[in-house]
This record gives structure tokens, sequence and C-alpha cells, in this order.
């Protein structure tokens, strides 16, 4: 028996698309869009025809079915994650940002406790991570220059984007045919 | 009818299933899912088919168009490609001996069970 279709099973089936499109990132973008779009048409038919609970229920949860794409996609072995490297490169920037501005401001404020009136200061900074700074003290308080992060850091900001993302395996995987010819 | 199947079983010849049923007939997914409930196979969700028709797909054994539908959004039909076809001769071929050597063991006649109490 065909099922009429209410604006609150569209936004049942549309949750669970949406759910599925999230966790489908790690996929190119051609990709995800078209299994987005014959999942949502296919949830359509299935609900129009048997019911919108009965068309969820069969095609399960969008983790599990993320999970079935992706292997579909790469194969069993495990894959590369853009969102995890995607995470860490624009999370740790944020961190490293805040823990090194909250030293300068410590590092100023005890500038202006022990010195108060006015005067121009170098730190050198947090050792490996940052370019020295030079802080002014004067009426108006403490202002501070320089601090830029090192050579070191964007290396470490490269490396750690990679191995979050387990980025190698992009790389296409060497071939075994000389092997097994020799086998 | 509402038979169930060994999931391990099944996961070993669900492609080859889909290519005969695509080999037969070009098909979008849901209609793909709708056969093979027809043909007995009730426990077979789509959210396996469809990663699988993916996967297929992937190995190059389907292609697929974009076909509109005059109910909805446009329909993704697969349908067989040589390789396919190959590949489903392959498997048949492989299946066929794998179910007969299955039950020339079948056939054998058992021994007498032991009577209880004897060790």
């Amino acid at each position: 028996m065909p099922h009429k279709l209410t604006p609150l099973d569209r936004i049942r089936i549309e949750r669970l698309v949406w759910t599925l499109d999230q966790r489908l990132y790690d996929l190119p973008r051609a990709s995800r869009i078209a299994k987005r779009r014959e999942v949502r048409a296919n949830l359509l038919e299935a609900a129009a025809d048997q019911g919108t609970r009965e068309a969820l229920r069969r095609i399960g949860s969008s983790g599990a079915l993320a999970r079935e794409y992706l292997g579909a996609e790469y194969g069993d072995r495990p894959h590369h994650s853009w969102v995890a490297a995607a995470y860490f490169a624009a999370l740790v920037p944020l961190l490293l940002n805040y823990v090194l501005s909250e030293a300068a401001n410590a590092y100023g404020n005890g500038l202006a406790a022990a010195h108060g009136t006015s005067g121009i200061f170098t730190w050198t900074g947090v050792s490996y991570l940052q370019s020295p700074l030079t802080f002014t003290v004067d009426a108006s308080g403490v202002s501070h220059s320089g601090g830029a992060w090192t050579p070191v850091v964007y290396v470490l900001w490269l490396a750690g984007t990679i191995a979050c993302g387990r980025l190698w395996r992009l790389l296409p995987r060497p071939t075994r045919g000389r092997q097994t010819a020799a086998v | 009818m509402t038979t169930s199947h060994d999931p391990q079983l099944l996961k070993g010849v669900l492609s080859m299933v889909l290519l005969h049923l695509l080999a037969e007939k070009e098909s979008y997914g849901y209609e793909v899912a709708q056969r093979l409930q027809a043909a007995g196979f009730a426990d077979v969700l789509e959210g396996t088919v469809y990663p699988a028709l993916t996967r297929l797909e992937r190995e190059g054994r389907l292609a697929t168009r974009l076909v509109p539908s005059p109910s909805g959004p446009a329909r993704k039909y697969y349908r067989l490609t040589s390789t396919g076809l190959d590949s489903l001769h392959a498997a048949s071929a492989a299946w066929a001996r794998h179910v007969a050597g299955v039950e020339a063991v079948l056939a054998r006649p058992l021994p007498d069970p032991p009577e209880k109490g004897t060790s």
C-alpha cells in the first residue's frame, strides 16, 4: 500500500541523508554528492512504498552505512581521513597561539609590575616555538611585537596533520607483481 | 516469505547475485533490493545492497546512468559491463564447483552415532 509522505517523513529522511553526508567527508566531493542523492532518491521511494519507519530501518544507521560506503570506495584496508587532518590543521594553531599569547601576556604583566614606568624589553619567547618578542612598557600599558612561529613549528604542524589524517595512505600502493612472479 | 541466511555465506555470494540480477535487467538501487527480497533474500537490507553496488561500480563491473523519475529525484540505474559479465560467468562457474564439492561431501553417509553410556 503506497504511503503519503508527510513533511515529518521528509525531515526524518533528510536527517539520515545529512548525517550520512557528514560521515562521508573523506570521499571526493563528487562521489559524496552522488551517494547523497542516490540514498535520498532510494529512501523517498522506499518510504512511499513501505512507510518511512520501515525504510529507515532497512537502510540502517548512517554510521554503519557510511562505513560500508567508505569500505566500498577505498577497499577494506585502512584509509586516510581528511576530516581528522582538517581538525588537526585547524585546532593546533588555535591552541598553540592561545598558549603563546597567554605566555606573552604573563611576561608583559610581569614587566609592568616590576618596571611600572617605561622601557623596551626583549624576551626570547618559548624555546624552539617562537621568535623573540619585544615588549614596550609606557604610560598607556604594555604592548609587544614579534613571537612568530619558528620553521620548526611549521614542520611539526605539517607532520602532525599528515600523521593525524594518515595521509600517506593516499599514495598508490606498491605493486607486488614482481614478488608474485618470483614465487 | 522471510528466510534467514547465514550472513557470512551471503556476503560471499551477494556480489554474484547482484551481478546476475543486473544482467537480467538494468535497475536502480531500491529496485535491486526489492528484486532480491522477491527472490527470497528478505533479510538482505538496503544498507547492505547500496554500498555493494558502489563497490561493483568502483571495480568496473557495473556502469551507471541517471534517469529522471516522475515520482521524485533522478534514479541511478546500474547495468552490467563486459567486465561484469566475465566476472559473473567466472563466479557462476566457481559457485557450481563449490556446490558440487559441498554436496558430494554432504551426500556421504555418516557412521552410526555411539550408543549412550559408552566411552
